[in-house]
């Protein structure tokens, strides 16, 4: 025992590395991510710059807006009217168990689908495929070094790649999740009707809704609408390591969206309590 | 002249609406039924006696899609909880029954939205992945290598990422229920000033019962079986060299996103 531990490799003067602890890993993973706000700040701001400052090529920016929005109509259609399906289901549940009585049902439906559910599930859904998309294309151009021609050309990727998709997306964004949270309703209104036997005009209540509701839902429109492709631009432009890296790109632009949207959430819902308090 | 000319225009446009429908339908349908075709071979494989996988394999995947993905998991259970709480908070304030917010924000949390939402986060970081690399394995022609070797490419990389994928997503939706709830009573406590035994109270105050847990984690199964099988299917089937993979990643995504939609439909009504 005395004897092995004699022999042990650093009392002869040869120490090999410690392997990392958790002290390590926690300062390396902070470090990451500090540098990768910081890189994602930066090109957020630079996004702005050009938005203001920038060149304007006139057909980019509708290209990418049928790119974003039309192509993404019949899947954003689609899963919005499962969610209004399974939504007003669940909430029907909920309120047969405390007061067997539907005729608010359609009212806190749909304040609850303008203040929250219909922009942050919608733009959950356009996150994984417009996000996806977008990282792959920037990401396939950086692998392919089409980036780097573009600053040998003095045109700067931001200015020429994302700042079309920003605005493109602001603007599809926000569109889609209204035609989303129309959906939604509707398949909600079919689902009370036919699970609850709740009449269509008992339904139809917009007494709740009001400015607080309305605002706080179109602020979350824009902030998911800018997030998304400046976060999966991002992560398009950072890509590295050939083709494989391309894939890598996407699921991380889906990933990083998702939470971005999800972190955007609280905050703004957070700020539009505040402000407009629980009536 | 000009008239005919006109409808054979309008004509032909809606041939190729029609056309496109019809397209849209058969891909749908060839997706579906490769994800069947690959489920059949991934249960030949399973119970086959003894069953016939990788273990090392299973282990380092469970590793890799598991352990790793426990960060992002932590972080939107606990943003979750904070957001029914803020939902739920009119509604409560309303009614002006404090006791009732632990159960409003509970019942639908754990119902609904911690599996959706961790499916979503796993589909989106795990499946992708999975498809990516899976889909580089097959342009770079790894699986015509182990099949050069006789390694069944099923039982040595489809089977343990299969299972990997549907115990990562039911081990972290028990963990996002619990850390939504955790968020939840926070929140509740910060912003609304009720105090969380208050919360934790109208929890478990007898409107919540273990049936509702339980659907939540059969939901979260199904999830794991749509996104498996999805990123699987779209992983075997890259074509095209490199830029096929990114088309495979994307495919898995969205295809994965919808499943999960509309199963969490179809399950939910059926649990009822």
């Amino acid at each position: 025992m005395t004897e092995e531990e004699g022999h042990r490799p650093h009392e002869m003067g040869l120490t090999p590395p410690e392997p990392p602890g958790v002290v390590h890993d926690l300062g390396a993973t902070a470090i990451d991510l500090f540098i990768g706000a910081r890189e994602l700040y930066s090109v957020f701001v630079r996004t702005l710059y050009y938005v203001v400052r920038g060149k304007r090529d006139k057909g980019a920016v509708l290209r990418q807006m049928f790119e974003i929005g039309n192509r993404s109509l019949f899947f954003v259609s689609i899963t919005m009217g499962f969610i209004g399906m399974i939504l007003l289901y669940q909430a029907g549940l909920q309120a047969k168990r405390v007061l067997p009585d539907f005729s608010m049902l359609g009212a806190t439906y749909l304040e609850l689908l303008v203040r929250d559910l219909a922009a942050s599930l919608g733009a959950l859904m356009l996150a994984t495929r417009v996000g996806a998309g977008i990282a792959a294309e920037i990401g396939s151009m950086v692998v392919t070094e089409q980036v780097d021609a573009l600053r040998m050309c003095a045109a700067d990727p931001i200015d020429f790649l994302l700042v079309p998709r920003f605005l493109a997306s602001m603007v599809m964004t926000t569109a889609l999740i209204v035609w989303g949270a129309v959906i939604a309703f509707a398949a909600g209104a079919a689902t009370a009707a036919i699970a609850f036997d709740v009449p269509l005009r008992t339904f139809c209540d917009m007494q709740l809704i009001d400015w607080g509701d309305l605002s706080t839902g179109l602020a979350k429109c824009v902030a998911y609408g800018a997030a998304i492709p400046v976060v999966s631009g991002y992560c398009g432009l950072s890509t590295f390591g050939g083709s494989e890296g391309v894939g890598w790109a996407t699921t991380r632009a889906v990933v990083n969206s998702s939470l971005a949207i999800i972190i955007l959430n609280a905050v703004i819902s957070t700020a539009g309590l505040l402000i407009f308090g629980a009536k | 002249m000009s008239s005919s000319a006109t409808e054979s225009a309008t004509g032909s446009r809606w041939t190729s609406v029609a056309e496109g429908t019809g397209a849209a339908f058969l891909g749908i349908a060839e997706t579906v039924g490769g994800m069947g075709v690959l489920f059949g071979r991934i249960l030949v494989r399973l119970f086959a006696l003894p069953p016939r996988l990788d273990y090392p394999e299973l282990k380092r995947n469970l590793h890799k899609m598991a352990v790793k993905s426990l960060p992002i998991v932590v972080v939107t259970a606990l943003f979750t909880g904070a957001i029914m709480v803020i939902q739920a908070a009119p509604l409560v304030k309303r009614v002006g029954a404090e006791g009732l917010l632990g159960w409003a924000a509970g019942f639908s949390t754990i119902r609904e939205v911690a599996p959706l939402l961790t499916a979503l986060m796993i589909s989106g970081r795990v499946g992708a992945n999975n498809t990516a690399e899976l889909g580089t394995m097959v342009v770079t022609e790894q699986l015509d290598a182990l099949r050069a070797l006789a390694i069944d490419p099923v039982a040595f990389l489809i089977v343990p990422r299969f299972i990997g994928i549907i115990v990562t997503l039911l081990v972290m939706t028990l963990y996002a229920d619990a850390l939504a709830l955790f968020g939840a009573a926070y929140t509740g406590e910060g912003l609304l000033q009720v105090d969380t035994r208050t919360f934790y109270n109208g929890l478990t105050g007898g409107q919540l019962y273990f049936g509702d847990v339980a659907d939540g984690l059969i939901k979260s199964l199904v999830f794991g079986l749509v996104i498996a099988l999805a990123s699987c299917h779209f992983g075997l089937a890259t074509k095209g060299g490199a830029p096929g993979v990114g088309r495979a990643v994307n495919a898995t995504v969205v295809a994965s996103a919808a499943g999960v939609f509309v199963l969490d439909y179809l399950v939910g009504f059926l649990l009822g």
